[in-house]
């Protein structure tokens, strides 16, 4: 494939949503730290223009290259986790894994991995088992190991999205009726069990989460500075570099989890909708090419990426907004955070070297 | 047949992508209307709960005005208190530090209560006051503890001072604590609960002028309390001062002469005083109010201090020189924390200091009601200026005798004659020949049975009995025999030695309804009285009997004459029972004063005015169960008046 052609097939709208998102991120940072590019904003955007870097590169590579890589990519994901585990980091915490100084996130990329590999299990297997229960079981593993090494961590958050976007690829790739019906009442009735593995803190923060109020200095205390910064910045916002919340210090982990808030303090909900709007427009434009394009492979790609971003946004806004309780998700694109934002990119140049090697008109 | 199964799944992925893209853009739409809730529809509540999170309005209470004296000295000002604060943010368990407060300091169970709930609504990091006003030896221990006490601070507060003390106790009033029945009648006391407000006095009574405005400071606080920045501030209006006409060194002098009446002090020091208390209840009882005065009397007892009341008024301006209720107590006990020991003592005090005499006492006027009398028979017509009555020791009336004070009699009195000596049988009759109604009328015209004005609360008006009153109270018509008591000041007439204060001043100012006041008046500006309408000729009569008081040669208290460099006096002298003499008692002759318990002995009343040309000043003393108005409220008169013309001249 030429050049110029590879140039003409490139998704430039996907690129152009991703960008705005980055440029947005590099304000709201900007803001979150009282007017300075020190110490977010500058990493941020220098991040980003790297992370479009990363996508155009990868438009150039065949995608048979990276489902060839999908097992591969799993298998050394799953070994990186479990080692985790082993050698963890932090006292309890163990998300962080540090190489020649720079520390990653291996659960982020584990999330593309999971998807892949799902999209090649699911290529592989004729078309006429696909009612058959039997077919989905071995995907249920690939989604569960992962999962639970990520809740061991522990990190509530990203496991949460592992399941969400797993699931919504066994969903796309057409799991009867009947299964997901019958899953969802069968995940209903083992919500007691999830509720007794999970730790104190992360109970706390449900409990938290039903009745902020009850607790209003300890765990309540995001919840509530989270809904007064949004509420506070009405329709449209305080202005930029106005947010008192944040600016104040109210506001936690306003340049991770919660910028979604800070943003939504000083731009009021014309700004939220805005971001809001952005991001659908990435998944469905990355949905859309799953129409696109040829292989099952390449679809269920699609699909799963479009679905892990929405996912990502979706409970982060939910979360902040005070619709579920603090888990830890941050927000694509706009959270201060290295891997999270590589692992967007890594995700849109797969997208990406789909839809221009794999398009069904070829 | 495998590409129509290619084909069926791949609209199986189609319709599945639908339903994804579909879900994608509801749960957004949850989102949005999520953010619609918060940013629009409750908007104006989170708001709110910003600025309270971002703004600390603090309330700089506002400095109470001060009382001063006619010379401008400090009757009543504000010191400089220290209270407690904590920072629920920096300590670490409220409960455990509160406790261990409590382990150091008083601090009432309801006050940690109070504290831990407050606690609760506000932001952890804003500062609660757990106590106010704390005494040095509370704040050392604090201070030696403070390593102990993580998030507890001090802060500085205005707290009342009465510099004076007891000396102006019946003037001032006190400030204390605000009451949770002030604040449901007035929401603005609330935020500024350590102020206190003015229960009595003058504090009470100029409250609104006193208090002043609170100030605003609006601070820009980050979530760790620290100020950013001081957004706006209204500083505090202070209270307006208040220049009282009061006189400290006539009121110093007048409370001492008062309360050491007609006997002798004792120094405090001796063996006999600490014997006579140790076994003397009613002595201690005096002492531990903060009296310091101790007499002895004519039977060589120890008694404590005379209660009573004397207030000396201008009787141009009405400014009041000197008022002195006793005993007294001393109004800074109030301004903090009233201990429960010192509030029973007050309380259970056998003479009950807590009550202002002057204006609230109520006294029959005994012969110091004379003058009424005798204004009303002059002025009716009854009698002229050489109008004579036989006096022969008592007069009957039906069934009764009523009794002059001289066993003998008097003989021929005229109205001069009959104030100067005090003859009751001379008044007996003009009463009944002048009537009761005019009687009352003359009374409320010269102040009596009505409250005076002046600017202290609680005032009572008196009784000047009529037939209505004693129809409308009694149920029973009005006999002539009382009005032959009315005519001597006993049997229903009571008032307050404020009133009959008012009465020498009208009688003595002759054009002007005199009415008192606590406000200095500087050259007596601004104060205008209703003409006194009273016949002059009428008025002059009745000044040469006072003046005869003094300077007749049967003058009932010519003993104790004001000297010529004061320019002399005019005066009457009441000596009012308290206790009915029966007729035993009478032929058996009435025991003297100083014999008869405490309880029983008659009042000594003394009204009167100086100099004699060109009054000036007005005064009234009662001295409670003190024998009789010569020999004990007189010369306490005399001295009062000659201490006043002393310190405030005649000019």
């Amino acid at each position: 494939m030429t050049f110029w052609r590879i140039l003409f097939r490139m998704p430039w709208h996907i690129l152009l949503i991703a960008a705005a998102l980055v440029v947005v991120g590099a304000l709201a940072l900007y803001s979150a730290s009282e007017g300075s590019w020190q110490p977010w904003a500058g990493r941020h955007a220098l991040r980003g223009a790297v992370g479009v870097g990363v996508v155009l590169l990868m438009a150039f590579i065949d995608f048979k290259l990276v489902h060839r890589f999908s097992y591969i990519l799993l298998i050394a994901a799953l070994i990186v986790l479990a080692g985790l585990l082993v050698i963890g980091s932090g006292p309890n915490v163990s998300r962080w894994i540090t190489i020649g100084g720079v520390s990653f996130q291996p659960s982020e990329p584990a999330k593309i991995a999971i998807i892949m590999a799902l999209a090649r299990y699911f290529d592989s297997q004729p078309q006429d088992r696909m009612q058959l229960l039997i077919v989905y079981l071995p995907a249920l593993a690939i989604i569960a190991v992962p999962f639970l090494l990520v809740m061991k961590q522990p990190d509530l958050g990203t496991a949460l999205m592992l399941l969400l976007g797993g699931l919504s690829v066994m969903f796309a790739a057409g799991l009867p009726w009947r299964y997901v019906g019958g899953a969802t009442i069968l995940a209903l009735g083992a919500m007691p069990i999830l509720w007794m593995t999970l730790h104190d803190y992360q109970k706390s923060r449900v409990m938290t989460f039903l009745n902020p109020e009850a607790d209003v200095l300890g765990a309540g205390y995001q919840i509530i500075q989270s809904k007064i910064a949004l509420g506070s910045g009405g329709l449209f916002g305080k202005g930029f570099l106005m947010g008192s919340q944040s600016q104040l210090d109210y506001l936690p982990e306003k340049q991770t989890d919660f910028v979604f808030t800070m943003i939504g303090e000083e731009f009021g909900l014309i700004g939220n909708l805005f971001i809001l709007g952005l991001y659908l427009a990435l998944s469905l434009s990355i949905l859309r090419i799953s129409y696109l394009v040829r292989s099952r492979f390449s679809q269920l790609t699609c699909m799963g990426i479009s679905m892990m971003l929405f996912f990502y946004v979706f409970v982060n806004v939910a979360m902040v907004s005070g619709m579920l309780p603090v888990v830890g998700a941050p927000l694509p694109l706009i959270s201060y955070g290295g891997t999270s934002m590589l692992t967007v990119f890594i995700g849109l140049g797969i997208v990406t070297s789909i839809s221009i090697h794999d398009r069904q008109e070829d | 047949m495998r590409r129509g199964k290619e084909k069926d799944l791949r609209r199986i992925m189609s319709r599945r992508g639908f339903v994804l893209a579909g879900a994608a853009v509801t749960m957004t739409g949850f989102l949005g209307a999520r953010l619609y809730y918060l940013q629009v529809a409750q908007s104006s509540r989170y708001q709110r709960l910003s600025d309270r999170n971002q703004f600390d309005v603090r309330v700089v209470p506002p400095a109470r005005g001060r009382l001063f004296d006619h010379k401008m000295r400090l009757v009543a000002g504000n010191a400089e208190s220290f209270e407690l604060r904590i920072t629920p943010l920096y300590a670490r368990n409220l409960q455990n530090t509160l406790d261990l407060l409590a382990s150091i300091i008083e601090l009432p169970e309801a006050r940690k209560e109070y504290v831990i709930v407050t606690a609760k609504t506000l932001p952890s990091f804003r500062e609660i006051t757990v106590r106010d006003d704390l005494s040095q030896r509370e704040l050392a221990r604090l201070a030696v503890r403070s390593a102990l006490l993580p998030g507890v601070s001090f802060g500085k507060s205005l707290r009342r001072i009465y510099p004076q003390g007891a000396l102006t106790c019946h003037i001032t009033g006190y400030v204390s604590p605000v009451t949770q029945r002030e604040i449901e009648n007035d929401k603005t006391l609330e935020i500024l609960p350590t102020l206190g407000t003015g229960k009595t006095g003058v504090e009470y009574m100029f409250e609104r002028n006193l208090r002043g405005l609170p100030g605003r400071e609006k601070i820009e606080v980050n979530a760790t309390g620290r100020p950013i920045k001081v957004l706006s501030d209204v500083p505090p209006a202070p209270g307006n001062d208040v220049q009282l006409s009061v006189d400290i060194g006539v009121q110093l002098h007048a409370s001492e002469r008062l309360r050491q009446g007609r006997w002798e002090q004792v120094t405090f020091g001796s063996h006999e005083v600490q014997a006579a208390l140790a076994s003397d209840a009613e002595l201690q009882a005096h002492l531990a109010v903060g009296d310091d005065m101790i007499l002895r009397d004519g039977n060589g007892r120890l008694v404590p201090a005379e209660s009573g009341a004397a207030v000396v008024m201008d009787i141009h301006t009405g400014e009041i020189i000197s008022l002195v209720s006793a005993p007294m107590f001393d109004p800074n006990l109030f301004t903090g924390k009233l201990l429960n020991r010192d509030w029973r003592r007050l309380n259970e005090h056998p003479r009950r200091p807590l009550l202002n005499r002057v204006t609230s006492g109520l006294y029959a006027p005994g012969s110091t009601f004379k003058m009424v009398v005798g204004l009303a028979a002059l002025e009716a017509g009854v009698i002229s200026e050489n109008t004579e009555f036989f006096c022969k020791g008592d007069r009957e009336l039906g069934d009764s005798i009523f009794h002059c004070w001289r066993k003998g009699g008097h003989g021929a009195m005229n109205i001069v004659s009959a104030l100067e000596q005090s003859c009751d049988v001379y008044f007996y009759e003009i009463a009944l020949k002048t009537g009761i109604q005019k009687i009352r009328d003359m009374a409320l015209r010269l102040g009596l049975g009505t409250i005076t004005g002046v600017d202290l609360p609680g005032e009572k008006s008196g009784i000047i009995p009529s037939h209505e009153w004693k129809l409308a109270t009694k149920g029973v018509v009005w006999t002539p025999g009382e009005t032959v008591v009315a005519g001597i000041g006993q049997g229903y007439v009571l008032t307050t030695p404020m009133q009959l204060a008012v009465m020498t001043a009208r009688i003595a100012n002759g054009k002007d309804a005199v009415v008192p006041s606590l406000l200095s008046t500087p050259n007596g500006v601004g104060r205008n009285f209703a003409p006194l309408d009273i016949s002059e000729s009428a008025l002059a009569v009745i000044c040469r009997g006072m003046s005869a008081v003094l300077y007749g040669g049967a003058g009932t208290a010519n003993k104790y004459k004001l000297s010529k460099k004061y320019g002399g006096m005019a005066g009457k002298t009441g000596t009012v029972q308290v206790k009915r003499i029966t007729l035993a008692q009478r032929e058996k002759g009435i025991a003297k004063n100083i014999d008869r318990p405490w309880k029983e002995r008659d009042h000594a009343l003394f009204v009167a005015y100086a100099p004699l040309k060109n009054p000036r000043y007005a005064i009234s003393v009662v001295v409670e169960h003190g024998g009789s108005g010569s020999s004990t409220a007189a010369p306490v008169a005399r001295d009062i008046l000659a201490k006043t013309i002393a310190e405030r001249g005649l000019t």
